[in-house]
């Protein structure tokens, strides 16, 4: 007996119209819904934390001295 | 990679072109360095994904060298080695990741979940972790786990194609930037959305992102030829920098942190 093609479901999910399809999705939310989550407090304190430690040795934020540096303006030597 | 079907290795200090290599495609979409730096993957609308390895010798071709290792059924958006340059991860425009191994061409994993083509990838940075993000035409971007295949999260609060996806340095985090003008900053512990880097007079599409060593700044190139600098902490725009002429397509943070290079359509990289 043909399967009746089911109705469209609109879902932020791309479910699709075959039932096989759709229980995989139900499938991996039931997996994704079931990960232990700790607070965006803790996450975000935990960020902090980590970019504090680390900005004292990224050259972006504390500069690199110039001597260092292979792509500073070279300025003109005079010769007196 | 350039879209005339070349690929061009760089010595950033000289300006000087170490290698160029010439695909059999025209339209080369994604290249990367192997961890030895002896050797670089590309491909593009070939559906392959093809490994040169690195040769200073003037008598040898690079070209025969050659050795195509992934095969996907659409252009290949992406692709990257794991930490060794036994490995290769590639994205595609058929909507999989894989895993292949280099010196056999053998699939060891694939990655089934995105509902459009995956635009972009990037590995945790642990040497343990075994987990990777990937971006797509979806407006999602998805965690894999290496060794299973197996999804373990998504998020999807973009409103449009996410182009690029960046890792946190520290791994528990990472960012994107989509055609929605924005980057967002997803973090992986707390499986949610912790910010969005957005500003009313952004109207065009990120098209790739990276962060400072500390993690503190993400740069972002867009395709109304700007890169924006953004604090990643406080949410708000540090810099914009000016110079490229035409959309800036991609955007790579050095690996000593110290600098930072953009490419763009209007034929130049700039660091």
């Amino acid at each position: 007996m043909a399967l009746l093609p089911l109705p469209q479901m609109s879902s932020k999910e791309a479910i699709g119209c075959d039932i096989g399809q759709a229980r995989q999705a139900v499938e991996q939310l039931r997996m994704e819904a079931g990960i232990d989550r700790i607070k965006v407090s803790k996450a975000a304190a935990d960020l902090l934390q980590f970019c504090m430690e680390q900005a004292k040795s990224d050259p972006f934020l504390v500069g690199i001295p110039a001597a260092t540096n292979p792509f500073k303006e070279k300025k003109p030597c005079a010769i007196l | 990679s350039l879209q005339d079907g070349k690929v061009i290795v760089w010595d950033s200090f000289t300006t000087n072109k170490e290698h160029a290599v010439t695909m059999p495609c025209t339209w080369v979409m994604a290249c990367a360095y192997a961890p030895s730096g002896c050797a670089i993957a590309c491909g593009g609308l070939d559906n392959k994904c093809s490994v040169y390895p690195l040769t200073f010798d003037k008598n040898e071709s690079m070209a025969a060298k050659k050795k195509s290792v992934a095969m996907h059924t659409n252009y290949l958006s992406a692709c990257s080695f794991t930490n060794s340059d036994m490995q290769i991860l590639t994205a595609s425009g058929d909507g999989t990741c894989a895993l292949w191994d280099v010196e056999s061409g053998q699939l060891l994993q694939s990655f089934h979940g995105h509902g459009a083509d995956v635009l972009c990838l990037d590995l945790a940075p642990s040497e343990t972790g075994n987990t990777f993000v990937s971006g797509g035409c979806d407006k999602k971007s998805m965690v894999w786990d290496m060794r299973s295949g197996q999804c373990v999260q998504a998020f999807e609060t973009h409103e449009s194609d996410v182009n690029s996806v960046r890792y946190y340095p520290s791994g528990d985090a990472f960012a994107s930037g989509s055609d929605d003008a924005t980057c967002r900053l997803y973090d992986l512990r707390a499986d949610r959305e912790v910010a969005i880097y957005s500003k009313e007079s952004i109207i065009f599409g990120a098209s790739s992102v990276d962060f400072s060593l500390s993690g503190r700044l993400l740069f972002a190139g867009y395709n109304d030829y700007t890169i924006n600098v953004w604090d990643v902490l406080k949410g708000a725009r540090v810099s914009i920098l000016f110079g490229h002429e035409n959309r800036v397509s991609t955007l790579r943070v050095s690996p000593d942190g110290t600098a930072f290079c953009s490419g763009s359509w209007d034929h130049t990289l700039r660091v």
